[in-house]
């Protein structure tokens, strides 16, 4: 019990960061039908700016201001960092081509992808970086959930994530901008001629995708430690299946798909083997496509005949 | 039209011209040409004129790319050896170097534009999967070219490649000085995890040949390089394991495990391969197996450690094998030149071959066996203090 306890701590953690990253995958892909193969990049730079405020504020072992602080901090340099990172995509290299062929902006998401991830080998020099989050919260503080414990860290990344999921849920079904999002992923053209202002809603979109990225960035530094330039080509891509699982285009799909691949890595690794993990993540990827192409919340695509 | 064509033809031209030298930066060092009279020459070639020793020698290293941690450093010693040697033989020495990103394709691209310029030998590649590649090329396009490797430790490679050399010792060192050691510590259970490079894998095959001929239980796992989160393997190493071996090649992803097994309330000791030797892994109490000894404690290598650290900001234990194959090939040319020969790759190489130092900057001897491996090779063992220090141990 306490094992499986563990493990489903570990995959909730990783479940919630591929949730977030998800999440804008999904947002873009609904209202552009646009896969933005560049999002793993936002969450890379996101990762960066919030270790960027932690360097500037002293750092892990002499902070000059409350652990605390320096947490929010984090966060917000992280979405503004990544939301203004997301929107320049956007906005030049992914609009001009809005009216092109179908490939045309994919071609330049993954170019965007490679640029992203030159500069940051440029900017911040190709070894890694550590938060060495120990240093700030130390590994004895957490929270007793029945037989085991559980750090801080992970309580924080769990519930931040939670929060924003929540509050992203009510804000795309309760307020006039998330009824746009909604009726721009439901018909561009036609939402278009009842007055809604496409181009902002596809920024808007942008903005929060990212905003969203930054965070899991900064959530992976925390709890794991190690950032690097690389490392949005990896969690990108599972988090991309984690959207395609829950149904891409479906914000609700987006949470479950994330949760799930989380989910299916630490019970893979704890109960099968470490080798397989992989294996079985893209292998349920493979499973769902089969029985639900357009994934376990996705609504099926209708098409005119 | 016409105009945009041009533009086009204008700007693919710049991209190529940005690219194409761009993995070969030629560099010549800063000696000036009024010093490059050649005092061995004049001591060894009796009423000969004063010659001038020029060649150029070539490195090869991660610069940049996933372990540039490494590369940087090498690459300074390396400057470090050709700088220090010029200075004292009044030679002028040029060097090219090519950064491989780790990446075996750049490196056979590398190794075929070092056959095709005047380089006589080489300095790399770093890891056994770049000299692998790069020696494919050195051996079909000339064997009389020399590549010495200052940290490639695959056993049996230096057999399939003529000018191969290194001067660390191999993993049929590194496998069962580990394991003895383990089993010394009285290791009963010891928990693998290998991070599925073949330089990873290699090593680790060897280490659990040795700790189960030593009767010690193994348990063996697999993970990426690219992953951070460990937190459910880590969940999985069994309460009364003694040691956990980490033969890993990126250190900062061995320190997250550390984190993540502390979190968890492990408390097996780490014990990481020579890739793990850097200062992003610093937990305390875990041992780190080194090819190299911390030079700060052979006595003859203290003033050469303190001129590198006055000239450039770090090092780490892939520097000093670094400067040992440089000066191998340096002294190689500089007897060729003392011989009143001008160096090419032939008689470069056959100087190599006959190198026998009774002391070098590892504070060892350097010879080579017919292969060119080490002929005294041999791995060293470090404890991790609670400053982040290392005390050798083994």
């Amino acid at each position: 019990m306490e094992f499986f306890l563990q493990q489903t701590v570990n995959g909730l953690t990783l479940g919630s960061v591929y949730a977030l990253l998800a999440l804008g995958y999904s947002m873009v892909y609904g209202v552009l039908k646009l896969l933005n193969f560049a999002h793993g990049e936002v969450y890379m730079f996101g990762a960066f700016a919030g270790y960027g405020v932690l360097t500037v504020l002293g750092g892990p072992s002499a902070l000059v201001v409350p652990v605390w602080v320096v947490i929010v901090l984090m966060f917000v340099a992280a979405m503004v960092t990544s939301s203004a990172i997301g929107v320049t995509l956007e906005r030049f290299a992914y609009r001009p081509l809005r009216t092109s062929t179908r490939i045309a902006p994919l071609i330049s998401a993954i170019g965007a992808s490679f640029f992203l991830q030159a500069s940051a080998l440029l900017l911040f020099t190709a070894n890694s970086q550590t938060y060495d989050a120990p240093r700030l919260i130390t590994l004895e503080s957490g929270i007793q959930v029945g037989p085991i414990r559980v750090w801080m860290v992970r309580v924080l990344v769990i519930v931040t994530a939670a929060v924003l999921m929540i509050l992203l849920t009510l804000w795309v079904n309760r307020t006039l901008t998330g009824k746009a999002i909604r009726a721009v992923s439901f018909d561009r053209e036609a939402a278009a001629m009842m007055g809604v202002d496409v181009d902002k809603v596809i920024v808007v979109t942008f903005l929060i995708g990212s905003a969203l990225a930054g965070v899991g960035g900064v959530m992976v530094g925390l709890v794991f430690g190690r950032i690097f330039h690389l490392m949005g080509f990896v969690a990108g891509l599972k988090a991309f299946t984690a959207a395609v699982v829950g149904g891409i285009g479906s914000i609700p799909g987006a949470m479950l798909g994330g949760l799930l691949i989380g989910f299916a890595e630490a019970y893979t690794t704890g109960y099968i083997s470490s080798t397989f993990q992989n294996l079985i993540v893209f292998g349920l990827l493979i499973a769902v496509l089969l029985l639900r192409p357009s994934g376990l919340l996705g609504r099926p695509e209708l098409v005119k005949v | 039209m016409r105009s945009r064509s041009i533009w086009l033809v204008v700007a693919l031209s710049m991209v190529v011209a940005a690219c194409s030298p761009a993995a070969v930066d030629t560099t010549t060092t800063a000696q000036p040409a009024a010093t490059t009279t050649a005092g061995p020459a004049e001591s060894t070639t009796t009423g000969a004129e004063p010659m001038v020793c020029e060649a150029t020698i070539g490195f090869l290293g991660p610069i940049t790319g996933p372990v540039a941690f490494i590369g940087e450093v090498q690459l300074n010693w390396f400057n470090y050896a050709l700088d220090t040697f010029n200075a004292e033989m009044g030679y002028q020495i040029d060097f090219v170097e090519g950064d491989t990103q780790f990446d075996t394709a750049q490196a056979a691209t590398l190794a075929a534009q070092f056959l095709d310029s005047d380089v006589v030998a080489a300095v790399g590649p770093a890891g056994s999967d770049q000299v692998d590649a790069a020696g494919v090329v050195f051996e079909a396009g000339d064997p009389n070219f020399t590549f010495i490797s200052p940290s490639s430790t695959r056993s049996g490679i230096t057999a399939k490649f003529t000018g191969m050399f290194r001067t660390v010792p191999t993993d049929d060192d590194q496998g069962p000085t580990t394991a003895d050691f383990l089993i010394a510590q009285g290791a009963q259970k010891v928990f693998l995890v290998d991070d599925q490079s073949s330089y990873s894998t290699g090593l680790a095959a060897s280490v659990v040949e040795n700790l189960e001929a030593g009767n010690v239980e193994v348990i063996t796992e697999s993970v990426t390089q690219d992953i951070t989160d460990f937190s459910a393997l880590v969940s999985t190493i069994p309460d009364d394991t003694d040691f956990v071996y980490l033969p890993w090649q990126v250190a900062a992803n061995g320190q997250i495990f550390a984190n993540q097994m502390a979190e968890q309330g492990k408390t097996a000791t780490i014990f990481g391969s020579d890739g793990m030797d850097s200062g992003d892994f610093t937990a305390a109490g875990s041992y780190i197996a080194a090819f190299a000894p911390d030079i700060a404690g052979v006595p003859g290598s203290v003033s050469l450690l303190e001129g590198f650290l006055a000239e450039y900001p770090d090092t780490n234990t892939f520097g000093p094998p670094v400067f040992a194959a440089a000066r191998v090939i340096l002294d190689a040319i500089g007897r060729v030149c003392a011989s009143g020969q001008v160096p090419d790759r032939a008689n470069v190489q056959a100087e190599v071959r006959n190198t026998d130092l009774a002391d070098s900057i590892l504070g060892s001897p350097i010879s080579f066996t017919s292969d060119g491996d080490l002929a005294e090779g041999r791995f060293f063992i470090f404890q991790i203090e609670e400053d982040g220090t290392k005390t050798l141990v083994g």
